[in-house]
């Protein structure tokens, strides 16, 4: 269903009403200055006009003239309001800062419930902060954690800008393209109009010329028309193709996303000669000392105390040949291994049989059925 | 009547049939069997309903699965026509059966048709008959009302509660007034009735968006199953429903709306609080699970529901920073103030979704995923709240839907935002559009969903236009000859005026005084010859305005008045249905009338102007659209781009349907006759992209005609209608019985074999011999393979 909004005619009304166009320091109206500007300091977001700013905070910084508000207040930062309600526009601003601190991202947390949770511990002090609950515990808060994470801060932040910036050229990439297409368009029509101008020029002047049959002429330059129009089409098509395909490149090159992400994250883990295959012991735990009968007369040999030798090696070399051949089956294994050796086999010779089945021997085959 | 189609016995509760309703029941047939979609042309006036009612009904009492249909259409009155046509097949069935079926057969419509209770009925609009049904009906009322507070309840709605749920209604078919009817006897409310027994219908008949709408189809159609047989009747117009179906317009009026909604909602949070602050813990507490799970409790009293979501989305939690009720409405705020100042903008701009998103995340820290949840997370909250004034909350609806589309859909929409109403313009009055250009978007899910998806219409040409457009692929594309025993309409071309000067709507002559002159002379020439009505088509309300105001300094309109009363459609509906009414009137009682109307107005779509309600069609000038409008712009970008329509075909084919439109609005049946003039020199060149059926009757003679040599041709052809024709010539021709019916078959069975004869004989040339020669390699594949394992 469509929802068509009805165009309010009194939305224009409100726009010049609303008591927003006075200046609440020295009350001129729009009226008497069609051009004025409104400012606001996000020190206490008291909304002023620009002359107001100029007369009073010019010669260095000055109270907040608004009737209760003692704020002092700096020439430099007062700016332009963006949102309707300053409300918001307070919001927005310490927002700002509380995503300049808290920017973890969905990948940093193991599940997403964790992530979920954050989010909303995040928004829990953003409102705190907000509302002026707990202002001074907040702040804290917010200062510590900026303080014990400010790595993964960075790291983040740049992993953003980059996002943005990823976005901003691809946006800017499409566009482009977007543009190019619209023109080949445009020129494909502006062509097809000519040469079907062309046609009917060169018809006429056929006609005039007075040679050969009339409708015959008509006939001939109807079909030439129409190959031209396929050929045309068929090019457009080709040419279609190929912007797409570009397309298709232009995005995996821009997707650079991916990869840096996988590189950074992981910078101090070091070189893993074995490849991943952890010595890791998970049928046993290695003590530091057991106590045996039998080992009691050689730990006290001096000849097995001397530098190099070390009774923990050992008792780990022994529980590794104790427990080495636990949870290894090795008819499971062989079983394995002869299937996958044959199944490889088979399976390519299936499928070249259904390539060649379905090139040639199907042809000969169905031929062959009658 | 009775007869077989292949093993399926069909009861046909006419003695005749046209040849084209039995094409048509084979094609939709075939496509049962097969399972897939199909395209069915079928020319207007030929029995489409009925033989598509009677071949599916039959299908499913004599099949096991007893497939359900569901069966759309456009309006209210094609509804209840349907629901009769139903009626009466049933009674058909049950007198040559000699026994009653176990058959359910019920039609859905608004709140607003079909509420019965005292009050709640008398209002005008449907939103309103809506939101107060929800106040007297939500689960949460009813939980008041047994702690003993003092709340209103629906009766009516609260009787259902006390009948068996699988049997609120007998089984049989019940039209609309049968089950207003019914509802009113039995005092239970008809609306209801028929949303809960849904489930148990044969038959559903109801309109479009119950489907193809997201927003209502999750709640009311979401317990159908994957093998109902969905039809879409009168679907050429189906991608702009799709397209409408996700669009969303916001101004600024609206957003002070939702503003207003939002600082509500945070009041309501306050109270809630205070009073019972564990339900909104509740909430919280499902809502860390996942909105599936949240929304375990909604039913047919949801608030409203989720534009196409996808159905991962639904089963993941909601994030956590839009989680607690205070939190998201901030978060509301926060996105209707943006909204706001993006409105301030003195210049038009169009950007996609991401790029909204991404200056929406600059400036406000907004995320896209919970941006995504917002029409979900709303629904909830409102619930939570058990409020009761739901349609204060329309408009902040609208936005959380908009926020969703935009947060999920990366292709296929584009923002754009129009300050002002028109180029003049100077006081600002911004809209902002957040249009859909891809109709295959909101169709997909029932195309996924279903297995067989029949579109059909009398006029649905170019064919192939329609699974290009939405995306899909069809087993069978079908257009119907209409069988006729004399020629029953005259279709023409007109091209030149009686000064041989040609006569077009384009924009370089369209306001030149001698086309205008052109054009009037032909009204008042087809004044002067018709009996009864004439109805002439505009291409759009600004064009008819200039050329009727041409035609009153030229006297062209005194001429027709001297012959016929003058009649004129405007945007405004009431006026319309009066100019309408009176023109009926005219026609039934007097010389007849002129209704003077838009090619895209109301009057040109489901008004039918049969027998002498309409004589004459004119279609003056082809009803192209609007194309500086940048919303069609885009939608032509995008069909360009990803689905590789050209601007101009797409243009043109538009304009083609619409004028087919026109045209078949004159002719409703056979017995009907009817003059359809096509006047611009364009048309001579879109021919082809005629219905088949009107481009078949359409001799080459017939074509490129001045007014005058369209003048004497059409009282020629007037003349002859005017002589008798007894139904008796028609026999065997255009209509037949059962034993025609019988001997068509035979031939049909006769030239099939004799086909597969010659097939083998020559090789496998026919599609026969192709199918069996690829049965065959399969299995020598499959041979092949064993082989190989062994
Ligand atoms: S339950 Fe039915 S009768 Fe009652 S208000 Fe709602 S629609 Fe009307
Ligand atoms: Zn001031
Ligand atoms: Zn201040």
């Amino acid at each position: 269903m469509s929802r068509v909004a009805q165009r309010g005619g009194a939305s224009s009304a409100n726009r010049a009403g609303d008591g927003e166009d006075i200046c609440p320091v020295c009350k001129t109206s729009r009226y008497l200055n069609p051009n004025m500007r409104f400012l606001v300091n996000p020190e206490c977001y008291h909304k002023m006009c620009e002359s107001c700013v100029d007369r009073i905070f010019s010669h260095g910084p000055a109270q907040c003239p608004v009737a209760g508000c003692r704020r002092t207040l700096r020439k430099n930062k007062f700016r332009k309001q963006t949102f309707e309600d300053i409300q918001v526009e307070r919001e927005v601003d310490i927002r700002r800062r509380v995503a300049d601190v808290f920017n973890r991202r969905e990948e940093d947390f193991d599940t997403l419930l964790d992530y979920n949770n954050y989010l909303n511990d995040v928004e829990d002090l953003t409102f705190n902060l907000i509302y002026k609950i707990d202002l001074e515990e907040s702040e804290k808060k917010l200062e510590s954690y900026r303080l014990d994470n400010e790595q993964s801060i960075s790291q983040n932040k740049a992993l953003a800008s980059q996002e943005s910036q990823s976005a901003e050229m691809r946006k800017m990439m499409e566009q482009e393209q977007a543009k190019l297409r619209r023109e080949a368009a445009r020129r494909e029509e502006e062509q097809l109009r000519r040469e079907r101008e062309e046609g009917r020029q060169e018809v006429i002047n056929k006609l005039a010329a007075g040679d050969g049959d009339a409708s015959k002429i008509a006939r001939e330059s109807h079909s030439i028309v129409l190959k031209k129009s396929s050929a045309r089409r068929a090019a457009l098509e080709r040419q279609q193709q190929l912007t797409n395909e570009s397309n298709g490149a232009t995005k995996t090159n821009f997707s650079i996303k991916g990869l840096k992400q996988k590189v950074e994250p992981e910078p101090e883990k070091p070189y893993d000669p074995f490849g991943g295959l952890s010595d890791a012991r998970d049928s046993y735990v290695l003590q530091d000392d057991y106590d045996v009968d039998w080992l009691r007369s050689f730990k006290q040999d001096p000849r097995h105390n001397v530098g190099g030798y070390d009774f923990k090696e050992f008792y780990d070399r022994a529980l590794c040949d104790a427990f080495s051949g636990l949870g290894v089956f090795i008819e499971d294994e062989m079983a394995g291994k002869e299937l996958s050796s044959i199944a490889p086999g088979s399976v390519t010779a299936a499928a070249q049989a259904v390539t060649e089945g379905n090139t040639n021997e199907a042809k000969i085959i169905a031929e062959d059925v009658f | 009547m009775k007869f077989n189609i292949d093993d399926l016995p069909v009861l046909f509760p006419y003695p005749r049939i046209y040849p084209e309703q039995y094409a048509y029941m084979c094609d939709l047939k075939r496509t049962l069997d097969n399972g897939g979609h199909c395209v069915l042309e079928m020319p207007s006036g030929t029995g489409k309903t009925v033989s598509l009612l009677s071949l599916i009904v039959a299908f499913q009492q004599y099949y096991p699965e007893h497939r359900k249909l569901i069966y759309c259409s456009r309006t209210m009155s094609e509804i209840e026509k349907a629901l009769a046509e139903l009626k009466n097949l049933m009674k058909f069935r049950t007198e040559q059966l000699g026994y009653e079926e176990d058959f359910r057969g019920l039609g859905l419509t608004s709140r607003k048709n079909l509420c019965l209770h005292p009050s709640v009925k008398r209002e005008k609009s449907g939103a309103v008959v809506d939101a107060r049904c929800r106040s007297l009906t939500a689960g949460f009322v009813k939980e008041k009302k047994e702690r003993g507070e003092d709340v209103d309840l629906c009766i009516y709605h609260e009787n259902l509660d006390l009948l068996e749920p699988h049997n609120l209604i007998p089984p049989g078919v019940w039209t609309l007034d049968d089950t207003l009817q019914y509802g009113e006897s039995q005092k239970q409310c008809p609306y209801f009735t028929v949303r809960r027994m849904m489930s148990f219908c044969n038959v559903i008949i109801y309109s479009y968006h119950y489907l193809l709408d997201p927003k209502i189809a999750e709640r009311v159609s979401r317990e159908l199953s994957k093998d109902c047989i969905v039809v879409f009747d009168e679907a050429h117009n189906i991608d702009n429903v799709c397209i409408e179906s996700l669009s969303i317009d916001i101004t600024e009026d609206s957003l002070r709306k939702a503003g207003r909604g939002a600082v509500n909602l945070e009041r309501k949070i306050e109270e809630m609080k205070a009073t019972d602050a564990s339900k909104l813990q509740n909430e919280y507490a499902k809502l860390v699970e996942g909105l599936r799970e949240a929304d375990e409790a909604r039913n047919e009293d949801a608030f409203m529901s989720n534009p196409a979501l996808p159905d991962d989305l639904l089963k993941e939690a909601v994030p956590g920073n839009i989680r607690r009720a205070e939190h998201f409405v901030a978060f509301l705020k926060r996105f209707v103030e943006y909204l706001k100042t993006r409105m301030k903008v003195l210049h038009v701009i169009s950007e996609t979704p991401p790029s909204f998103l991404q200056h929406l995340k600059e400036l406000t820290f907004i995320e896209k995923k919970p941006l995504r949840f917002c029409a979900e997370r709303l629904t909830s909250l409102v619930r939570t709240l058990e409020l009761t004034s739901i349609e204060d909350y329309q408009p902040l609806q609208e936005v959380a839907t908009f926020a969703t589309l935009c947060a999920t859909y990366d292709k296929g929409f584009l923002l754009i935002l129009e300050p002002f109403e028109s180029e003049s313009a100077t006081v600002p009055n911004p809209i902002l559009h957040l249009t859909c250009l891809d109709a295959a978007i909101a169709i997909k899910p029932v195309f996924e969903r279903f297995s067989s998806v029949i579109i059909t219409s009398g006029t649905i040409s170019p064919l192939e236009m329609y699974p290009k457009m939405l995306d899909f692929t069809t087993v069978v594309q079908e257009s119907y000859n209409m069988t006729l025993a004399r020629r029953s309409f005259l279709p023409m071309i007109v091209t030149r005026g009686s000064d041989q000067g040609a006569i077009s709507s384009g924009f370089q002559i369209r306001n030149d005084p001698s086309v205008v002159r052109n054009y009037g002379n032909l009204l008042v020439e087809f004044a002067k010859l018709t009996p009864d009505g004439i109805v002439v088509f505009f291409p759009s309300y600004l064009y008819m305005e200039s050329i009727i105001s041409m035609w009153q300094g030229m006297g062209t309109l005194d001429a027709v008045w001297k012959y016929k009363l003058i009649l004129i459609e405007t945007p405004d509906s009431q006026e319309t249905s009066l100019a309408l009414e009176t023109y009926r009137h005219a026609c039934s009682n007097g010389r007849g009338a002129v209704l003077l109307c838009v090619a895209r107005g109301k009057v040109s779509e489901g008004i039918d102007f049969d027998h002498h309600y309409g004589r004459t069609v004119i279609c003056i000038g082809v009803p192209f659209q609007y194309t500086e409008s940048r919303i069609l712009k885009a939608r032509l970008e995008f069909l360009r781009e990803q689905y590789r329509i050209r601007e101009n075909d797409f243009l043109s084919f538009d304009a083609m349907r619409h004028a087919a439109q026109c045209l078949g609005r004159v002719l409703r049946g056979k017995d009907d006759y009817g003059v359809m003039v096509l006047a611009d020199r364009r048309f001579q060149k879109k021919r082809s992209q005629l219905p088949k059926w009107i481009n078949q009757a359409l001799l080459d003679a017939d074509t490129n005609l001045s007014v005058d040599q369209a003048t004497s041709t059409a009282k020629k052809f007037l003349k002859t209608m005017s002589t008798p024709f007894p139904a008796r010539l028609q026999d065997g021709i255009s209509t037949w019985n059962e034993q025609q019916l019988a001997a068509h078959k035979e031939k049909v069975e006769d030239e099939n074999i004799a086909m597969l004869q010659d097939g083998i004989q020559n090789g496998h040339t026919g599609s026969k011999g192709g199918a069996a020669g690829n049965e065959f390699d399969d299995e020598e594949l499959d041979e092949a393979m064993m082989g190989i394992d062994a």
